[in-house]
């Protein structure tokens, strides 16, 4: 018996031997694991300089895309993402002067680049180009701009400070049908007091079943008010089975164009509300 | 232990009685080989149960080829015909063993028990034993009876480069006193700051503690109890394209570095106390009673990274991998542009560029979190486990009966209940803030306000903290019971038996959430379902002089299916499989045995048929962002092959071997399948096309030469094994009529069914040394085990084919085109082992 105590001492120390998968201290993130740190802060121009110095570009009749072989950069704020999946593998950034969409291809974007964050972005051999005239900074795509690849991007953008959402709400302006549209394009606007003219309260966004045609796969649904602009939503957005809200409301949201119509994206479903 | 080891190999050399051919063996093997044996096992195999690797150790003093190829061919996963572990029953003192849910054993619950786990009972299919009707893939029965263990100390240290590096082991029996008190204790902690696979950790406590008292010729008791709280982390499978990348076939994808440390995304946690206690009684000289009554609570967890409203962030995701942007496998593919040539290499690059590059980057996905946070969105990455915790009892008693010098009746019966429990907690919300209750993969299909998203309606939209539960959590609750009895008998030509059972099994589940998907069918207790199985075997041996000996075996069987395949989607509602029924066995096997001074040699041939078999399975489905849960029914399915296992004894000293299977086992029918989709929660009936199909994940030909010097205290082996025919986990999505036919692989009459993808044999050299020195106090052994001497590191264990599609899809179902990555090119497989070795130092006082 004496020899069997050995044994449950044993037993008992080696019950306290620590688990080795412990607690982990979360660790700190700034500066942001995210990008190139590296980038240093040297030929920023505005957005309203980068549109007008690629203006041909941007406007071109058929899609067109061109490498930017100058030392440019551009620093904006996050205005959209992907947080409700509604806009995908594009991101839109804005400063004082305007507004641009970077195309990621990459999903989850929001983390890393939440509304409200701001990011210097280094321009040098990413292409610029228009989509059916809407602006964009990319990689090619066909003749025109797409998405460029996440391992090129990572390298090309500095998260700079922490998130400051009321810098984002303090560039929301209101919008009107008959703004110029190569200068407001890509800006988070609010359109008030408009009626979504397929919303009775039954009728969702962007569903699946056939009673909205879809086109890659969204839904364009009409404002009684203006018949040069649409809410275009995602079938895969988390909002896309959502009734839409009937009466006057506002809407809110990143001011896309194709050609000569405004599409609107929301971010959220809570971008629109009711009309006061 | 030179006597010992002399006595075994004059067991193992010289011929044996007819009996051993057909009814039990107390199974001893060299003292050495089984402990390496079950050493490989529990240090290697069967401890996932993610993983389709568990092995069988079966084994045989008769048989050779029965006695050797459990561990012998371990490092390759083999499994004893190609059987599903549930067909390989686990009994100590009695009392099943096997879990009630899968039906399958986990050595991961002995792990570490060496010394107690010496004294077996085995018996192969068509050999009868003492405790319970032969099973399909044998049955073994572990004697834990502290009074059978030898008396002394024994201490024993080990230094391996496995899944653990060290293993110190303490063993202490007292053997029985003059009063009938017997105790034992064990305490073995086996530990790895890094295992083989980078990446891997090893935390393991063991602790064995049994008393005994035997109160008179008649009666004893005993109590013992064990269980080894284990902490351990994972390797994942990859694709080639990844082992090519990172230059080593052990390349590990589960594992990242945060703040430079490495950290697991998969650890398991896993403890299952038992305590067992024993009743013998020997009722006369040719009668005894033994009746064992079991309890246990097994806890097991094991965590994994996960994502919502992201991108999978395993680091292996094929949106990382160079081929997803470069077709590869058609040069000419109009895809291959030379933007398309520069991403491949901006990705190899990235990929090469740094070894953290290719693992989890755990900073990001906090950062990220942080972002997600800041935006009032749930947490983006978590961890989250899944807890599979199981309370069982059970009741044996089995009556052993010599009716006269040459037949005996033994019989008995088993009483189990089991209650598992399963549910899914968040564990680390890595830096997030918020999390909620919500089926996410729904999102979208149904509205954000839809029952449909919701895992649980009585507390909808519940906010997710860490430690709480979310997305399931339901019961099992499985009752069983079962009476067997076996006749055998011998004279002078023949010994046979022949064994029967009848049993009954009830299983229902208990849902603990009213899942949105199934809001009037997954809360509280479901119909249960019950089902009354049971069958027959039968063996002859015939002794035809010169050492010969044919023998003969025959059984048929209807087998319960396991809760584990019964319930269609248990994670989200109270559905039984459609169809469900008893699968029928039929089993039959002839062999050839033959015995002479320099010759042992046995041939079996065997062949299995089984009808109704249902299977069940659980993927994440890529093609639609959701689970799948999915039930294959009315499979029939064949087994046949012919096994070897040759002696040849040069000198006393030694031998040359030969040991050896080629075999077949294959479905043989096209199967029904019902699945449901965890985004939509509709059941789907279609029809797999999977006839053809193999069993996977073990090698159906495997060809041994050994050469074995036994003598002067020395104990050295040495052999070489050649692994062929692995084939590797098959998608049936990728064969649904509806999907082949969406695919364009369907003519108007025809399928064009995708071939079952095979993983890659090949040759491994293992050795084996060992010398046993008596002390003047005690007696030291030493033991080293190589494994794989010329380093092969090209021979697939076991692997799945992807279950996502070469095409895209549009919104109605029909092909959108062709992917630039190719899934079907690219299985996710496991490696054997490189060189691995083990050397024990055992010292007995």
């Amino acid at each position: 018996m004496e020899k069997a105590k050995y044994l449950l001492l044993a037993i008992v120390c080696l019950a306290f031997a620590g688990c080795m998968d412990g607690d982990w201290d979360e660790p700190s993130t700034t500066p942001s694991p995210w990008g190139n740190n590296s980038i240093e802060e040297t030929n920023v121009i505005t957005i309203a300089q980068l549109k007008d110095k690629y203006s041909s570009v941007f406007n071109a009749s058929v899609d067109q895309a061109v490498k930017v072989d100058e030392d440019l950069q551009i620093k904006a704020w996050v205005t959209g993402n992907d947080v409700t999946g509604n806009i995908y593998q594009q991101i839109s950034v804005q400063d004082e002067t305007g507004a641009i969409l970077i195309g990621i291809s990459q999903g989850g974007l929001n983390g890393y680049l939440p509304i409200g964050q701001q990011i210097l972005v280094n321009l040098k051999d990413l292409y610029v180009g228009g989509y059916r005239k809407q602006c964009q900074i990319g990689a090619p795509y066909n003749s025109g701009i797409g998405r460029m690849d996440k391992f090129t991007w990572q390298e090309h953008f500095k998260i700079i400070g922490d998130i400051d959402t009321a810098k984002v709400n303090s560039l929301i302006t209101d919008f009107s049908a008959d703004m110029d549209m190569f200068e407001n394009c890509t800006k988070l606007m609010t359109f008030r007091g408009v009626t979504l003219s397929e919303a009775d309260g039954r009728a969702a966004f962007a569903p699946k079943d056939g009673s909205v045609a879809l086109t890659a796969n969204c839904a364009n649904r009409n404002i009684d008010e203006a018949s040069n602009v649409v809410v275009r939503t995602s079938t895969y957005a988390d909002f896309a089975a959502m009734p839409m809200p009937t009466g006057k409301v506002n809407i809110t949201g990143i001011f896309t164009r194709f050609n000569n119509t405004w599409q609107i994206l929301l971010r959220s479903d809570k971008d629109i509300q009711p009309a006061e | 232990m030179q006597k010992k080891l002399k006595l075994a190999v004059a067991a193992l050399c010289c011929a044996t009685s007819a009996a051993a051919q057909v009814t039990g063996q107390t199974g001893h093997t060299t003292d050495m080989e089984s402990e390496q044996a079950f050493t490989f096992t529990e240090a290697q195999l069967g401890e996932d149960a993610d993983m389709t690797d568990n092995v069988i150790i079966v084994n045989s003093n008769s048989n050779i080829y029965a006695s050797e190829v459990g561990y012998l061919f371990s490092p390759a996963r083999f499994r004893y015909r190609a059987l599903d572990q549930k067909y390989n029953e686990i009994f100590i003192n009695g009392a099943p063993m096997n879990d009630a849910e899968s039906g399958q054993f986990r050595y991961s619950q002995i792990g570490g028990l060496n010394n107690q786990s010496r004294d077996v009972e085995y018996s192969l299919p068509f050999e009868s034993n003492k405790f319970a009707m032969p099973a399909l893939a044998g049955s073994n029965n572990y004697n834990f009876r502290p009074s059978h263990y030898a008396a002394g100390h024994r201490f024993a240290l080990s230094g391996a480069n496995r899944n653990y590096v060290v293993r110190g082991m303490y063993t202490y029996n007292s053997g029985l006193s003059e009063k009938g008190w017997a105790f034992t204790g064990n305490v073995t902690y086996r530990w790895a700051n890094r295992g083989y696979v980078e990446g891997t950790f090893y935390n393991s406590l063991s602790y064995f503690l049994g008393v005994e008292k035997v109160f008179n010729d008649k009666h004893s008791l005993a109590l013992v109890t064990w269980g080894n709280p284990t902490e351990r982390s994972s390797q994942g499978p990859a694709t080639d394209e990844s082992y090519w990348i990172a230059n080593s076939n052990y390349y590990n994808p589960y594992w990242g570095y945060q703040d430079g440390k490495v950290r697991n995304s998969r650890v398991v946690n896993d403890f299952a106390p038992t305590a067992l206690l024993t009743w013998d009684w020997n009722i006369n000289e040719s009668m005894k009673l033994t009746t064992a009554l079991s309890g246990k609570y097994g806890m097991y967890k094991s965590t994994k990274l996960n994502y919502n409203n992201s991108e999978n962030p395993q680091p292996d995701y094929w949106k990382n991998l160079p081929s997803s942007y470069y077709n590869v496998w058609e040069a000419g593919d109009e895809a291959n542009t030379d933007e398309a040539l520069a991403n491949w290499n901006k990705a190899y690059n990235f990929l090469t560029a740094s070894k953290a590059n290719r693992q989890i980057n755990w900073n990001r996905l906090y950062a990220a979190n942080r972002g997600a946070s800041a935006q009032g969105a749930d947490a983006m990455y978590y961890i989250q486990a899944k807890n599979n915790d199981q309370l069982a009892f059970s009741l044996a008693s089995s009556l052993k009966t010599d009716l006269t010098k040459n037949t005996s009746l033994d019989m008995g019966f088993v009483l189990s209940t089991t209650k598992g429990m399963h549910y899914q907690t968040m564990e680390d919300m890595l830096g997030a803030s918020i999390y909620h209750n919500i089926n996410t993969y729904a999102l979208g299909t149904y509205a954000a306000d839809a029952e449909q998203v919701q895992y649980d309606l009585n507390n909808p939209n519940a906010v997710v903290r860490e430690g709480d539960r979310f997305g399931y959590d339901y019961n099992i609750n499985v009752n069983k019971a079962n009476v067997w009895a076996t006749y055998t008998f011998k004279n002078d030509v023949l010994t046979g038996f022949i064994s029967g059972r009848v049993g009954g099994t009830a299983m229902q589940r208990d849902g603990k959430m009213r899942n949105g998907m199934a809001k009037d069918n997954s809360f509280g207790k479901s119909g249960t379902a019950r089902f009354l199985d049971g069958g027959g075997k039968v063996g002859v041996a015939a002794d035809l002089g010169g050492g010969s000996m044919l023998t003969l075996g025959f059984g048929y069987e209807a087998k319960s299916p396991t809760a584990s395949e019964s319930f269609q989607a248990p994670e989200i509602n109270n559905n039984f499989v459609k169809n469900l029924k008893n699968e029928k066995v039929m089993s039959s096997e002839i062999g050839y045995q033959l015995d002479c001074s320099w010759l042992h040699a046995n041939i079996n041939a065997y062949y299995y048929n089984m009808t109704d078999v249902t299977e069940w399975q659980q993927f994440y489905f890529d093609n639609i962002n959701a689970f799948s849960y999915v039930s294959l029914t009315d499979i029939r399915k064949e087994a046949y092959g012919v096994e070897w296992g040759l002696d040849f004894k040069i000198t006393s000293a030694f031998s040359i071997k030969s040991f050896g299977t080629i075999s077949e086992a294959k479905n043989l029918n096209n199967s029904a399948v019902r699945y449901m989709n965890s985004n939509l929660g509709v059941m789907y009936d279609d029809i797999c096309m999977n006839k053809g199909m193999r069993e996977y994940g073990t090698p159906l030909s495997v060809y041994n030469v050994g050469l074995s010097y036994h003598a002067g205290g020395w104990f050295i082996d040495l052999n070489g094994n050649y692994y062929d025919r692995i084939y590797l986990s098959y998608a049936p999505n990728l064969r649904y009529q509806s999907t082949l036919e969406a695919n364009g692989y369907f003519d108007g009459t025809d399928y064009t069914v995708p071939e079952q993808l095979e993983g890659k044999g090949g040759f491994m050299l293992d050795a084996s040394i060992g010398k046993s020195i008596y002390l003047k106090h005690g007696q030291l052994s030493v033991n080293l085990m190589l494994t794989n001497i010329l380093n092969n590191t090209k021979i697939t264990t076991g692997g799945f084919e992807q279950s996502r599609s070469d095409v895209s899809y549009k919104d109605d179902g029909s092909v959108n085109k062709e992917r630039t990555y190719k899934f079907s090119r690219n299985p996710k497989l496991y490696y054997a082992y490189g060189i691995n070795g083990m050397l024990n130092i055992t010292y007995r006082f």
